[in-house]
């Protein structure tokens, strides 16, 4: 910074720590990806988990027979790596764009409404998508391809219950709460909505209580795949909105006057918090509480700036939801509990925490 | 945008909120390097012209220009660029630093993800010290005072470097001191840097400080403009927000200066509205006012007098309960200036007393200008006891006292009546009111 007049000391940097924090969270994530495979129904050794992922990074180069001295199934070693390859790193992997989907997501909406309480699910998207999943289960439509036709019914209900909301968004009166409390009343009709479906078509409940609990498992790299695009795409367009974000926790009038097009720029992070949310439920069902509380948990860590809270968000969330497939696997080893019963477990007492420090967080955003 | 287009213009702008008119038929036009302060009782519209100057709404008719160009059709980040807003309060969310907050004002200034330099660094720092925050820095915006607040705010706008500033009611929520510390550093923006500034301001008297030209805004539409000393009045004061006031000048500055009196009778005719505790206008000279003047204080009354000359006994009285008066030099006779001024507060009063007072043809214009009110206030007229001479006019000032009498002005002996009178004015008779007949 040589040539200017102030004195380079005299100005603050923003403290090193919160990119710290980031790069060490990534560095959490890539070793959980690689040991969380260890963990599911069928017990196998560490060392040949390993082996076997070492040998697929590499295309074959390392480990040669990476089923050496471990007890194989039937199937051999092709059938064992099927186990740790396809089945429980597809798993792990979905759960952490899952993760870091909801994560952003929640993010970004708290950041939106400048409400900590807001959610993806507060808002309905979630409601939207259970609704899309339900028409699939409970009309019969398409019953050969519904590993596909599902999660895009289940996208498109959530993103269309994030139209209605930004359609709101447009209107002249949408005021942040008027958003909000659209969301909420949009929430609860579509539940209203599933239960009547589910009420005259009682076979299908089960499958839809299975989609309401939220679910990892049983899923391929297809899907994975897909997943992986939309979050990506969505969620890197997210993350660069920090600034923007920033600016409107002013009040969008002040963000305006700064420079912000607060209308636009919230009908954008609207649109895209729904199409981040939507890819994540379409394949796992509701996974409650990760949107919510990753974003506070960055912030006490790393303070309040929406560039570092953003990432972070979706760094959490992958870890929370990684996190909480490791623990439940471990806590009822050989149960495929579903993964949404668990976060749940876990982020209820954190809500509860929450609402008891309500009169700090109404005038701080959270910490 | 070229060096000739004001910074701010508005024509003829309208604006209607659900059908109320927030501002009808505006016009104007505010040049470079100019301090305006907007002034105007509360809701005639100085907030909603300010945001349609910041293009926060649609004018129903009407445009406004900044620098030439409608803000409706200039981008968001363009109007940033042009015009910086200190709003009355802020709400922040977070407990942001204060650096980072004043920080914020570079945004207009950045490319698309690009992060704040070395350059926008040091601009935020320079602005947080030149408003005296400099070893504040690290602080949060929530953990600061509302005075350190509201500098910060100031400063950020400062970063912003728009050529035009926008301050809605800044030092509402300051103390004194904060309040001309905040005031000297917009001075002195508008005076060091060439910034326009437009601040809507509650406080005439600072108003008329600090601005080179005061827009006097009431219920919509512009009634007053120009510089402090040619639109700050009594007349404007007692017109535009209700109040009587004492105008004097700052000794120093040589800025007009008011001090409120009291608020002007909604109705001073009809009974028990302003009267019970309503301004009530002594006229004497002498010493034969200053028992009613005190009277009347003590009662609960608010209290004027005048006319009367300086060194009168009644005069000290009438300044030591605080009430405004109309004052002439010794033994001059009462000018045209001060029968103005006794218009002005006979006009904002709900009674008169006429105490029994000498009159000679010096204070013969007092009971003039008493009779002028006959028939639109009360009028109590002392009784005077026989004997002693009072009137030096050769039978005009008796003749003025005779058609007082038969213009109903009542007659009452002594302080207690006086004060019985007044209570019963005050209470509404039931016999007004058509009853049915018994």
């Amino acid at each position: 910074m040589g040539g200017l007049s102030a004195a380079p000391g005299a100005v603050p940097r923003t403290p090193g720590r919160r990119r710290w924090v980031l790069v060490a969270l990534l560095a959490a994530i890539g070793a959980g990806v690689f040991l969380s495979p260890v963990l599911g129904t069928y017990s196998i050794a560490p060392e040949t988990v390993l082996r076997i992922l070492l040998h697929q990074v590499s295309g074959g180069a390392l480990y040669p027979n990476p089923c050496a001295g471990a007890p194989v199934p039937v199937s051999g070693c092709a059938g064992l790596t099927e186990i740790v390859w396809d089945a429980r790193l597809s798993e792990v992997m979905l759960a952490v764009i899952v993760g870091a989907a909801l994560g952003i997501s929640g993010g970004t909406l708290q950041g939106v409404f400048r409400n900590p309480l807001a959610d993806p699910f507060l808002l309905g998207l979630s409601s939207g998508g259970t609704v899309g999943a339900a028409v699939v289960v409970v009309f019969r439509v398409g019953v050969s391809e519904q590993n596909l036709l599902l999660p895009l019914f289940a996208f498109v209900g959530a993103v269309a219950t994030g139209g209605v909301i930004l359609v709101a968004a447009r209107s002249r009166f949408g005021s942040v709460e008027t958003l909000l409390l659209t969301g909420v009343a949009l929430s609860s009709f579509l539940s209203s909505v599933l239960s009547l479906m589910l009420l005259y078509n009682p076979t299908g409940s089960l499958q839809v209580d299975q989609w309401l609990l939220g679910n990892l498992g049983a899923l391929d790299w297809t899907q994975d795949g897909i997943a992986f695009g939309v979050v990506l795409i969505s969620g890197t367009l997210l993350a660069t909105y920090g600034r923007e974000l920033n600016l409107l926790q002013l009040g969008p009038d002040v963000a305006q006057s700064l420079g912000v097009d607060s209308r636009k720029v919230r009908v954008r992070l609207l649109l895209l918090a729904s199409v981040t949310t939507a890819a994540a439920v379409a394949f796992t069902g509701i996974i409650g509480f990760v949107g919510l509380v990753s974003p506070h948990v960055v912030r006490r860590v790393a303070g309040s700036d929406y560039r570092v809270v953003l990432p972070g968000s979706a760094l959490v969330g992958a870890g929370f939801l990684l996190g909480a497939r490791d623990i439940a696997l471990l806590a009822f080893p050989g149960t495929l509990l579903p993964i949404g019963i668990f976060t749940s477990f876990a982020g209820a007492p954190f809500f509860a925490y929450l609402l008891y420090r309500r009169r700090r967080l109404s005038t701080m955003g959270g910490s | 945008m070229t060096a000739a287009d004001p910074p701010l213009r508005l024509r003829g702008v309208t604006v209607r909120f659900g059908g109320r008119p927030a501002l009808q038929d505006v016009d104007l036009e505010v040049a470079r390097g100019q301090f305006v302060v907007l002034a105007g009782p509360n809701g005639s519209g100085k907030t909603t012209l300010l945001r349609a100057a910041l293009g926060f709404l649609d004018p129903d008719a009407g445009s406004v220009a900044l620098f030439g160009d409608d803000v409706r059709e200039l981008p968001v980040i363009e109007r940033a660029r042009r015009v910086a807003w200190v709003p009355q309060e802020e709400t922040p969310r977070d407990d942001v630093p204060l650096f980072d907050y004043v920080l914020y004002g570079r945004y207009a200034h950045l490319g698309w993800l690009e992060g704040e330099g070395a350059t926008d660094r040091a601009a935020a720092q320079t602005a947080l010290e030149s408003v005296g925050l400099g070893d504040r820095a690290e602080d949060g915006i929530l953990s600061v005072s509302g005075g350190e607040r509201q500098r910060a705010i100031l400063a950020r706008a400062l970063v912003q470097e728009a050529p035009l500033v926008l301050l809605d009611e800044p030092t509402t929520h300051l103390d004194i001191a904060h309040q001309l510390d905040l005031l000297d550093r917009v001075r002195s923006l508008v005076r060091d840097r060439n910034v326009t500034v437009v601040a809507a301001l509650h406080d005439l008297n600072l108003a008329a400080r600090y601005a080179d030209r005061i827009v006097v805004l009431s219920r919509g539409r512009r009634v007053a403009d120009g510089p402090p000393a040619a639109v700050i009045s009594e007349e404007l004061l007692a017109r535009v927000w209700g109040v009587v006031a004492d105008l004097r000048r700052d000794p120093r500055t040589g800025a007009p200066y008011l001090l409120p009196h009291h608020l002007v009778p909604t109705s001073p005719t009809a009974p028990g509205t302003m009267l019970g505790r309503g301004p009530v206008h002594v006229v004497g000279g002498g010493g034969s006012g200053a028992p009613y003047l005190r009277a009347l204080s003590e009662a609960g009354y608010r209290v004027t007098a005048g006319g009367l000359h300086l060194l009168d006994s009644d005069l000290e009285a009438a300044e030591s309960l605080g009430a405004l008066t109309a004052v002439e030099v010794p033994f001059a006779p009462i000018g045209e200036e001060v029968r103005a001024r006794l218009r002005t507060l006979l006009a904002s009063a709900t009674a008169v007393v006429v105490a029994p007072f000498p009159v000679g043809p010096s204070n013969l214009p007092n009971l003039e200008e008493v009779a002028g009110q006959l028939g639109r206030i009360p009028i109590l007229l002392v009784r005077r006891t026989p004997g002693p001479v009072w009137d030096f006019t050769g039978g005009r000032a008796e003749a003025l006292v005779e058609r007082l009498r038969r213009g109903g002005a009542r007659e009452v002996a002594g302080v207690d009546e006086v004060l019985a009178t007044l209570a019963a004015l005050a209470t509404p008779r039931p016999s007004s009111t058509p009853t049915p007949a018994q």
